[in-house]
């Protein structure tokens, strides 16, 4: 095993059974993965096709029916492992009657580390998934997207150099999606290694590195983000300041070469590129409607 | 004060053993090796059924070698993590409310407690104590059972078991905790109990110096004496005196009312009608065989030897209490005891004082003092030509510090009954107060116990059930004698199923069933669940016996022989407890 794989499934299946132990649902069949020290990692599927089994059964929260998963080079099972993990669950499954402050807390001396890191540990990271201004509430006044920054906070409570992330994306806003795309960036650059699973595919295409595509149980597609997603037989152009002759000229010269002009078009915006812009000007200039300039809207921009 | 066997000393107990029972330290290894080698049998069993013999194999050493492993490595910090998070869990989920129940309990005991009794001291420490016991026992009960499960339903414990937490850590951190929680109120409780009990049972009375009575206070009065020391008191009702102050208006707080007696008990044989030595006396058809009856107007008596009696330790004398028990064949005089002969005699030389004859009364301690100087009985005077006296060291007291107690019924055809725990030596009393805290102790290991059955109940069941469970193991923990008794046959009316057959047919406990297949079937069902019944109220602890609420009612010291006992056996069980836990909880899949 190379020295650099941080996560290793063989042959790894899990039969979910019935009381009797009769076999109800094949959730994951025979999977082999490697997740490689500092890339991130995403699964990917349909729901039920077995991203949240692989998870659990890394993490131990299950027992495998066959096969064998090796987290960090050890097994799954072992408790050890867990010094240098962080793990957050699909959703965030913590104590609603604790703060923020005494739920990191609690987190941290779940660890060996001395008290005054885990101290200074608990303030920076709640400055970072900024929630300062709410780490004297319970929990349970938290909004969804609170609580998905506290459940974050808590997995890095240990500094862990594997983190596995289960839909770290979902309930939240576009801002704090975008938030913590960029969160899980920095957890790259500092070295760390991520495995998340999604079933949003904008948010894997934005970060992964390398995915895997299961559909009921089974692997269906491995490698990097960048070689599944390039289309060898198209080319695209972009370029600004072209004018309608130089236009027709590039038209002509396609139909020259005997290629199929697929599309030439004003390239729209994403509407989350949209979203972000508004609120980031409503942030700089509050009190106004936003006056983000678009081409297609002239005539409702006045009122701004 | 019944004490059905006799208390072995701490160091016997663990040790040595009693007559009918091995010592703890072995009784306990031979426990807890028979549940280990079941435990690994019925995993070998149940993993080979769906992984084949090898792997079974496997599986069975590994999740061995991994307990050796993180059973005795545990970490201090992260038990104390868990057990904080329990105690915010149980504070945040507002378990103080149940101290306010208590204090509203306690400030309306008054309207529904006997106010006739004549025992008020007995009443209100039980009253107090019992309610203290459910309360607790059922807020443990819940604490533990529920809190568990609910981490495994809002799947918190996702989060725990990714963390390197222990599963030992994660159910000994919570038992910890709720016991901590259990402490607290324990504490609180018993606190305000002792001052509820002092203040609602201490009393004055005036002095009505016309009739040289004292006023009416919880339902008795005084007459007025001249003490010991010569200055004025009020006579012993209910168990009290009073000391009357100068002016002779009031009397004082009263004394020995609040009492914790360290007994020095005796060994009782007894000696038939003809005066025959004999093991037992005469049954008069008591189901419970605890006391045995003596004939008046014969040569029968129970006779208690007593040990280590010494100048030292009794100089002016006896202090003998009798708790006689009395069978009458005619009611005779009903207003008036029986009357009964004591005296004392040397096991060695067979020398004796007179009689000295009482009254004997039911449910009723009768304390004598016999004096140093008792009077020589009258035969042996002629005989010997010595001084009227005999003296209690000198003469009935031989040299191993032996002496005997003789009880005789007088009447003809009433009865004594007697157990060894009704007569002895009153020779000091302990401090109420420190008596009164050992009792909330036994109450504090049992809440230690439930607490721990709770949290390894819930290792495995859902909330509800682990609640059952926990229930059903406290209940059969209470109930441990008769369970025995059904157990082992010795009950009439055979095993659970055959008893409800009886039941619905309304037939008789000692007619035999119709010898058929059905009934045979039956029997042998009942035959293994007699077997499991038994081996089951082997393991599980006998709740009662960790109960001290009846010593510090009736005014015993708790032997501390019998705290240590407890403690250490309650240690024991949590230790097994937590083992137990720990497996359920490791061997199960977290998620779902």
């Amino acid at each position: 095993m190379a020295s650099d794989v941080v996560i290793e499934t063989r042959a790894l299946s899990k039969v979910y059974r019935d009381f009797w132990g009769r076999p109800k649902v094949q959730a994951l069949n025979a999977l082999d993965l490697e997740v490689r020290q500092g890339e991130i990692f995403g699964l990917l599927g349909p729901n039920g096709s077995g991203k949240t089994t692989t998870i659990k059964l890394i993490l131990g929260l299950l027992f495998p029916t066959s096969g064998q998963a090796l987290t960090l080079g050890r097994d799954a099972t072992e408790v050890s492992k867990n010094e240098r993990i962080g793990y957050l669950p699909e959703e965030s499954y913590l104590y609603r009657f604790l703060n923020a402050e005494e739920t990191l807390d609690f987190y941290g001396r779940l660890f060996d580390i001395p008290a005054d890191v885990r101290k200074a540990r608990v303030q920076t990271l709640i400055e970072e998934v900024g929630l300062g201004w709410a780490k004297r509430r319970q929990l349970k006044e938290y909004s969804k997207g609170m609580t998905r920054r506290i459940g974050l906070a808590q997995a890095r409570i240990n500094d862990p150099d594997l983190i596995v992330l289960d839909e770290p994306t979902t309930g939240l806003d576009p801002i704090g999606v975008r938030e913590m795309k960029d969160m899980i960036l920095a957890l790259k650059d500092a070295g760390k290694t991520v495995l998340m699973c999604s079933h949003l595919l904008a948010d894997v295409q934005d970060i992964c590195d390398r995915i895997a595509i299961l559909h009921q149980g089974e692997l269906k597609e491995l490698g990097r983000v960048d070689h599944l997603l390039r289309v060898a037989e198209e080319t695209q152009i972009r370029a600004a300041g072209l004018n309608e002759e130089c236009q027709q000229e590039i038209r002509d010269v396609i139909a020259r070469h005997q290629g199929e002009l697929l599309s030439m078009e004003n390239p729209t915006t994403t509407l989350e590129d949209l979203f972000l812009s508004i609120v980031r000007d409503s942030e700089a200039r509050p009190g106004r409607r936003a006056s983000v300039e678009s081409e297609t809207s002239n005539e409702e921009s006045e009122t701004a | 004060m019944v004490i059905e066997t006799d208390l072995l000393t701490f160091f016997e107990w663990l040790l040595v053993g009693g007559s009918d029972r091995l010592p703890a330290v072995l009784q306990f290894l031979l426990t807890a090796g028979s549940l280990i080698l079941l435990a690994l049998v019925i995993g070998f069993l149940a993993a080979m059924v769906r992984h084949g013999p090898l792997v079974a194999g496997d599986l069975t050493y590994g999740v061995v070698r991994n307990a050796i492993g993180e059973l005795f490595v545990l970490s201090p910090r992260r038990i104390w993590a868990m057990a904080r998070l329990a105690i915010q869990e149980s504070l945040r989920r507002r378990v103080l409310v149940v101290l306010a129940v208590f204090v509203v309990v306690l400030l309306f005991a008054g309207w529904f407690l006997d106010n006739q009794t004549h025992e008020p001291v007995k009443l209100y420490v039980s009253f107090v104590m019992t309610a203290a016991t459910y309360l607790t026992l059922l807020l443990a009960i819940f604490l533990s059972a529920f809190s568990l499960p609910n981490d495994f339903k809002n799947r918190t414990i996702y989060t725990i078991v990714t963390k390197p937490v222990r599963s030992g850590e994660i159910v000994l951190g919570r038992i910890l905790g709720f016991s901590a929680i259990g402490t607290v109120l324990l504490a609180i409780m018993g606190l305000a109990s002792y001052v509820f009990v002092v203040r609602a049972v201490s009393h004055r009375h005036t002095i009505v110096a016309e009739e040289n009575l004292t006023s009416l206070a919880i339902n008795h009065r005084h007459t007025v004496q001249i003490g010991p020391d010569g200055a004025k008191q009020t006579s012993t009702e209910m168990g009290h005196w009073h000391p009357i102050d100068s002016q002779e208006k009031n009397t004082e707080a009263p004394q020995e009312l609040f009492r914790a007696r360290v007994p020095h008990y005796g060994k009782l044989r007894f000696k038939g009608p003809t005066g025959a030595d004999k093991a037992r006396g005469i049954s008069v058809g008591n189901e419970w065989g605890y006391r045995s009856y003596i004939e008046g107007g014969t040569e029968a008596a129970a006779v208690w030897t007593f040990t280590g009696v010494t100048a030292d330790k009794f100089p002016d004398g006896l202090p003998v209490e009798l708790n006689i028990r009395v069978f009458r064949t005619y009611k005779g005089n009903i207003e008036k005891g029986i009357l009964g002969s004591i005296f004392l005699r040397n096991p060695k030389t067979g020398l004796r004082s007179d009689i000295e004859t009482f009254e004997a009364r039911d449910f009723h301690i009768d304390s004598r003092f016999l004096p140093r100087k008792l009077p020589r009985l009258r035969k042996d005077q002629q005989d010997a030509g010595d001084s009227e006296m005999v003296d209690l060291f000198d003469d009935l007291v031989d040299d191993q510090g032996r002496v005997e107690v003789w009880i005789q019924c007088l009447p003809r055809a009433q009865y004594f009954g007697a157990a060894q725990a009704d007569c002895y030596l009153q020779a000091t009393d302990d401090r109420f107060d420190w008596n009164f805290m050992k009792g909330y102790l036994g109450i504090w290991t049992q809440m230690l116990l439930v607490t721990a059955f709770g949290v390894m109940f819930s290792t495995f069941l859902s909330g509800p059930v682990a609640l059952a469970a926990t229930t059903g193991a406290l209940v059969i923990g209470f109930f441990a004698d008769f369970t025995t008794s059904v157990a082992t046959g010795e009950l009439e009316g055979g095993g659970p199923i055959e008893s409800l057959i009886r039941l619905v047919t309304q037939k008789n406990v000692t007619s035999e069933l119709e010898q058929n297949v059905a009934t045979a079937i039956v029997q042998s069902i009942d035959a293994v669940l007699m077997i499991v019944m038994q081996s089951v109220t082997h393991v599980l602890p006998d709740f009662r016996s960790f109960s001290n609420v009846a010593w510090v009612a009736h005014g015993f010291s708790i032997p501390t022989d019998l705290v240590c006992q407890n403690l250490v056996a309650a240690l024991a069980y949590v230790f097994g407890v937590f083992v137990g836990g720990y497996f359920f909880l490791r061997i199960r899949e977290v998620a779902k």
